[in-house]
């Protein structure tokens, strides 16, 4: 069973559809990279799966729950931000405690793997106010992934971290796929999308153009790498566009 | 939404902007009554700075605070929370720290120098301007998207609650001083918060007499048991009205 499905997906502010007809599913364990140009409606997409946007038209199911109004289904769902903003004053120690009782996590009951593996263990007793961007930045992804989450969002998650942590980061997004997570990471770098993407959906005017595995990709065109193939491919796409009408 | 609450209230006891608050009316309070040798005066210098201060610094403190959390809030969002657990705990958590701020910068001076029923009026009637500032200033930034326009529209409401409202009512009676604009006036003043705390101030001191034929109406009607229940059933609905939009607004914004 497909554990996300979008259906007809659309989102209008005003007069202007950012996000239009977007149908597609995702299965447990997928990686799924999300690229497109600035504009594209790929944030829009993100949040709505996320409930922070409201739909204009369409669905979305997460484990065949329907998104709307009950927030539960938000319980099986990790979420990095591209840029972590936390309450200053609370440390991180009392933060990681203040997740723990909303998401009323059972002790014992949190993956706290990445929290030895990005060094936060050490930032326990820091005031938030007090950490710089890249250590939010690593707090946000132990955030993310603590609660075993079966989908998880990452934005951005490597802009703003050092090359070891990235790495790092990179490497927990594999485990998670491995353990069965549905994981969405918008990213600008092709190295990434090819590295990690099963697939990788891309967005333009609002419209899922298609959402492909990246060696599909690099086949059709013949290039060496996704970052070269990509432009190509989308040529060859807007030819046959044209060719069709 | 207490798991949500109690965080965030933990985090703003600590927020320099609440404690320079707190110290400002600690500051204000203490001088006054230092530099005033007779209390009862000093008290009605106190209760017009404070019901003219603790709503703007209220609004203006709500609205940055709930500016500088946006990212956060974005955040618990995303959390198997309802929104409007959200917002409730938000609400309870800034009022209750501008309330202890109150309470300490202007309740604890009122205790040593002048302990008594006026004070506890003071204390009350700013207590109440807190919660409703509070409720305001909330409503205003859930459904203003930009910082600046919702910090200028925080001031206006406060000119408008502390200046503009009392300058139409002072035109009214004097436009139609001829007419029996009384039975007007009094609801007309019970839309204003700011106006109604300052009653419930001046009645307990007696200055009612000092605003002539109007006092007498207000005294009369806001003095009896029944003014009393319209004048808090006013105060709360300011509190629950604009908390109830916030409330309503956030659980439909798209964020």
């Amino acid at each position: 069973m497909d554990r996300i499905v979008f259906s007809g997906l659309g989102k209008r502010y005003g007069r202007q559809w950012v996000l239009r007809g977007v149908s597609t599913a995702f299965a447990a364990g997928e990686v799924v990279m999300v690229a497109g140009p600035n504009g594209s409606g790929k944030t829009t997409w993100i949040k709505c799966l996320l409930g922070l946007v409201h739909a204009t038209e369409g669905t979305i199911a997460v484990n065949g729950r329907c998104v709307g109004r009950d927030p539960m289904y938000r319980a099986g769902i990790g979420y990095m931000p591209q840029y972590a903003e936390f309450p200053r004053e609370l440390t991180v120690d009392q933060l990681l405690r203040m997740m723990n009782d909303i998401r009323e996590a059972p002790a014992g009951g949190t993956d706290d793997r990445l929290i030895g593996e990005l060094g936060v263990d050490a930032l326990a007793h820091k005031r938030i106010g007090a950490l710089s961007g890249g250590m939010r930045q690593k707090v946000s992804a132990v955030l993310a992934f603590r609660y075993r989450p079966e989908v998880l969002v990452l934005d951005e998650p490597t802009a703003g971290l050092d090359p070891v942590s990235a790495t790092t980061l990179l490497a927990a997004v594999q485990r998670a796929a491995r353990a069965g997570s549905t994981v969405l990471i918008t990213s600008h770098i092709m190295e990434e999308v090819q590295r990690l993407g099963d697939r990788l959906a891309y967005l333009q005017d609002g419209r899922l153009r298609f959402a492909l595995p990246p060696d599909t990709i690099i086949g059709a065109t013949g290039e060496p790498a996704l970052a070269l193939a990509l432009p190509t491919f989308l040529a060859q796409q807007a030819e046959q566009h044209v060719e069709g009408l | 939404m207490w798991k949500v609450c109690r965080y965030t209230l933990l985090d703003l006891l600590r927020n320099r902007s609440a404690v320079g608050y707190t110290v400002l009316l600690l500051l204000i309070t203490t001088g006054l009554f230092m530099l005033e040798a007779d209390n009862t005066k000093a008290l009605i210098t106190l209760s017009q700075v404070v019901l003219a201060i603790t709503p703007l610094l209220t609004l203006v403190f709500t609205i940055i605070w709930f500016y500088g959390q946006y990212e956060f809030t974005v955040l618990l969002a995303v959390q198997p929370l309802r929104r409007s657990a959200i917002t409730q705990a938000q609400y309870v958590a800034v009022t209750g720290a501008l309330l202890l701020a109150f309470w300490l910068g202007v309740g604890l001076p009122l205790l040593a120098w002048a302990p008594g029923a006026t004070s506890l009026t003071l204390l009350a009637a700013g207590s109440l301007l807190t919660t409703i500032c509070c409720a305001l200033g909330l409503w205003i930034a859930v459904c203003q998207r930009d910082r600046a326009k919702a910090v200028g529209i925080g001031l206006a409401v406060w000119v408008l609650l502390v200046l503009v409202w009392d300058a139409l009512l002072l035109w009214l009676m004097y436009s139609f001083s001829d007419r029996p604009i009384e039975p007007l006036i009094v609801p007309l003043a019970a839309l204003n918060p700011i106006d109604l705390a300052r009653m419930m101030v001046m009645f307990r001191i007696d200055l009612a007499a000092l605003l002539g034929y109007t006092g007498a109406v207000y005294q009369d009607f806001f003095g009896s048991p029944g003014g009393t229940l319209a004048a808090l059933s006013a105060l709360l609905a300011w509190t629950l009205l604009p908390l109830w939009r916030a409330v309503r607004g956030f659980q439909r914004k798209d964020l």
